[in-house]
């Protein structure tokens, strides 16, 4: 079965996440990754990684008894859906570019 | 210094609760305590902290929401105080305005913002009910207490009034939020 898209959000999370970062380090990650035009909320942030744990997608790293901030790390079945997602948005991109002309 | 302000807020007057104390804090007054009625500022410099309001599922001191609590505050977003109610609490937090400028936005995409609104709505049929059962309750023993004894009972009648009028409170927030709700949704067909 083919996947379901997944939302911006998640796509950039799960971007961020190739090496483990923690929460305020994601937001700041995609910000910079998007030339600031995406801007994650907390609350949002805070969903999207408690469903994405829960799929198994990312892990939550023992937290650092210095900084006590919770890190995050994509897994091998995150890298997976990642990929496939890529694969889908260039067909997006390719058929619209072919379509509209655009290069 | 110290300034204490009792103030009635009713349910569904939120965003205006929200921009009043945001208002206090643009005039040197952070508030540092909030209680159903009445609301502790500490004077501080103007426009220091910017406040929101939440609505949560489960106690502030509920496992859960310690956890979401302790994120917040990785990103700068600190709990002020929290106020329980039955399954349910209202929280205030605050960030220093330098670092949210705009105000504290949690949800940037729509699923969230929908999730936000059906829990409040839920949360505000419940109170609809157990209110109008509360109040006809009262009023059915005034009725009977009436008609048998020819007595008027006050207390109950108070109480079946307030009742009638929290019932009405809770049924004018349940709308709203069915409101907001079909609004995002139909921009949720199109947009993310």
């Amino acid at each position: 079965m083919p996947q379901l898209a997944l939302t911006e959000a998640v796509f950039y999370i799960l971007l961020s996440l190739q090496k483990p970062l923690h929460g305020y380090g994601i937001i700041q990650n995609v910000e910079t990754l998007s030339n600031g035009r995406v801007k994650l909320a907390a609350g949002t942030l805070y969903g999207a990684l408690n469903s994405l744990v829960e799929k198994g997608w990312i892990d939550a790293l023992p937290e650092n008894p210095e900084s006590r901030k919770k890190e995050y790390v994509i897994t091998k079945s995150g890298m997976n859906v990642l990929k496939e997602e890529l694969a889908r948005l260039s067909e997006l991109v390719d058929n619209g570019k072919r379509l509209l002309g655009g290069n | 210094m110290r300034r204490v302000i009792h103030k009635i807020f009713w349910i569904w007057q939120l965003e205006k609760e929200q921009a009043w104390v945001n208002e206090m804090a643009s005039h040197g007054y952070s508030l540092e305590h909030a209680g159903r009625f009445t609301f502790v500022f500490e004077e501080t410099e103007p426009d220091k902290y910017i406040y929101k309001e939440l609505f949560l599922k489960g106690w502030g001191e509920s496992t859960e929401n310690i956890k979401y609590f302790k994120f917040l505050e990785e990103m700068g977003i600190k709990v002020v105080c929290y106020i329980n109610y039955p399954g349910t609490c209202w929280v205030y937090v605050r960030a220093l305005k330098e670092d949210y400028p705009g105000g504290i936005e949690l949800y940037s995409d729509i699923d969230s913002k929908i999730q936000y609104q059906k829990t409040m709505a839920f949360y505000m049929i419940f109170v609809s009910v157990i209110t109008f059962l509360a109040a006809s309750l009262n009023l059915s023993v005034v009725i009977s207490a009436l008609a048998a004894e020819g007595r008027f009972m006050w207390l109950n009648s108070l109480c079946a009034g307030f009742m009638y009028g929290l019932f009405v409170a809770s049924v004018i927030a349940t709308v709203k939020a069915f409101v907001n709700m079909s609004k995002l949704k139909k921009e949720r067909t199109i947009h993310e």
